[in-house]
């Protein structure tokens, strides 16, 4: 089990990549902060601010696109630069991946955590409980992070795979309504209600906000049925193209 | 015309830049209205601007390949100048962004779009396309690695468009915002949109392309400067 002791220095080295401390948490608390600013106090036709609810699809939102660290970690440790030495050492490759995606899943987890906690404590956002959004956050970056090992080892080129993880990430913000409305179609509303993982984490952190936990369990049923699907494909997928 | 011709053959080699390229200007024609007044234009003519950005990045990110590869340094030895690499190549990435302006002005209409002055929208489309280029060109010259220049820029647009009124009405802003907003390019294209829907006074047009020419001509000076490593 070496192979697992690998994720503190794989954290490491996550930690000292700016482009993605840029991209993953910088840009999202400018972001949080101009539009709390804009947004105020007002509030929406439920009685919710707006501002807590633009923050908190915001930050679920930024979870999207949490995956493509461990992506491209996994294809430059395993399918590029490193991936003769990494061959010739005495360890699993395969559980050398899955540390490489723990890794991802926990850095993203952090991020996410620094927002949640940055949005609360600073414009009094209103998560509901703080330990059941933590868990909606862990759903979210597991999800992310699996499908974007799915896009690296379904197709050959890594491009390709680096833009079907963007089309997931803006894909989903998209059906989500957060650039604009999106017409009342029943499959779109369908798609929104059971499968875009966006909608699902924010109706659970809405459901808990305003109901209790009892209310967000089948949003969050959801997602982990999505995580296992995610989960057996990136098997199927992984076990055919890891070295 | 080799520069140019062969810049032209770059771009449209890559798949993924045609895709990029003709996709995306035709999913803005059919984006829905604005439910609430405001933005002024379909949603997809507002956000155009932000498209032009993202192009001209992805377009300019040959330049920053060229450095990479060392293309530059082989250039500077030969019997062609700095200059002429610059302005063909500049001239390319304009002409795949006009056309994608003139898809999007003529599609709109063909839609059956309230464009309000159509010319005009182009007029401001295109000189946007100059200033995005010029800022592409300066941007990516602060960058040895194409990726690590587009991915910050990728920011930077989001920021651009949010705090100069693209994505939000600048009325919602805070004072302090709108007089920090003057600064984007951003701004003076909202402001263009503004006018060609309610404006009157052809100066205020002029005076906006003016800015955002000056923009360009800033931005070009900067990004022109000959780096070759």
């Amino acid at each position: 089990m070496k192979e697992l002791a690998t994720i503190r220095f794989i954290g490491i080295r996550m930690s000292r990549d700016f482009i993605t401390m840029l991209l993953l948490l910088v840009v999202p608390i400018i972001l949080i902060t101009v539009f709390s600013i804009i947004l105020g106090e007002a509030e929406g036709l439920t009685g919710t601010p707006i501002r807590d609810e633009t923050v908190v699809l915001l930050v679920l939102g930024f979870q999207l696109f949490g995956g493509a660290i461990t992506m491209n970690y996994v294809h430059q440790d395993l399918f590029a630069e490193r991936k003769d030495r990494l061959l010739s050492l005495p360890m699993n490759t395969r559980l050398y991946g899955f540390t490489i995606m723990l890794a991802g899943i926990v850095y993203s987890i952090v991020l996410g955590t620094i927002l949640i906690a940055y949005t609360a404590l600073i414009f009094d956002v209103n998560w509901g409980n703080f330990m059941w959004a933590l868990l909606v956050i862990t759903l979210m970056s597991s999800l992310s992070s699996i499908i974007c090992l799915v896009f690296t080892f379904s197709v050959n080129n890594f491009k390709i795979a680096e833009r079907l993880s963007e089309v997931y990430g803006v894909g989903m913000i998209l059906l989500a309504g957060m650039f604009f409305p999106m017409p009342d179609n029943a499959l779109i509303n369908m798609f929104n209600d059971y499968v875009n993982p966006l909608m699902l984490a924010y109706t659970t952190i809405d459901q808990v906000r305003s109901g209790g936990l009892s209310d967000g369990w089948l949003n969050a049923v959801l997602l982990s049925v999505l995580i296992i699907i995610a989960f057996g494909l990136l098997l199927l997928t992984g076990r055919r193209r890891m070295p | 015309m080799t520069i140019f011709i062969f810049a032209l053959k770059r771009i449209l080699r890559d798949k993924t830049n045609v895709l990029f390229l003709t996709l995306f200007p035709i999913a803005a024609i059919f984006l829905p209205l604005a439910q609430e007044g405001w933005p002024l234009l379909p949603l997809g003519y507002q956000y155009f601007g932000v498209l032009l950005l993202f192009v001209s990045i992805r377009l300019t990110g040959i330049m920053i390949e060229d450095r990479q590869k060392g293309v530059v340094k082989r250039l500077a030895a030969a019997p062609i100048s700095h200059f002429n690499y610059l302005w063909q190549n500049l001239l390319a990435f304009s002409v795949i962004m006009v056309i994608q302006t003139v898809i999007v002005i003529i599609g709109g209409h063909v839609y059956g779009h309230e464009l309000y002055g159509p010319w005009n929208l182009a007029i401001l489309y295109i000189v946007f396309t100059f200033t995005s280029i010029s800022i592409s060109l300066a941007w990516n010259s602060l960058y040895r690695s194409k990726e690590s220049s587009f991915l910050i820029f990728m920011a930077v647009i989001v920021l651009m468009a949010l705090l100069g009124g693209i994505l939000f009405p600048m009325e919602m802003m805070p004072e302090a915002f709108q007089r920090i907003a003057v600064i984007f390019p951003t701004y003076w294209l909202s402001e263009g949109i503004e006018w060609i829907v309610l404006g009157e006074d052809r100066g205020d047009f002029l005076f906006i392309n003016g800015v955002l020419l000056l923009y360009a001509l800033f931005f070009l000076i900067i990004g022109s400067i000959r780096r070759i490593s």
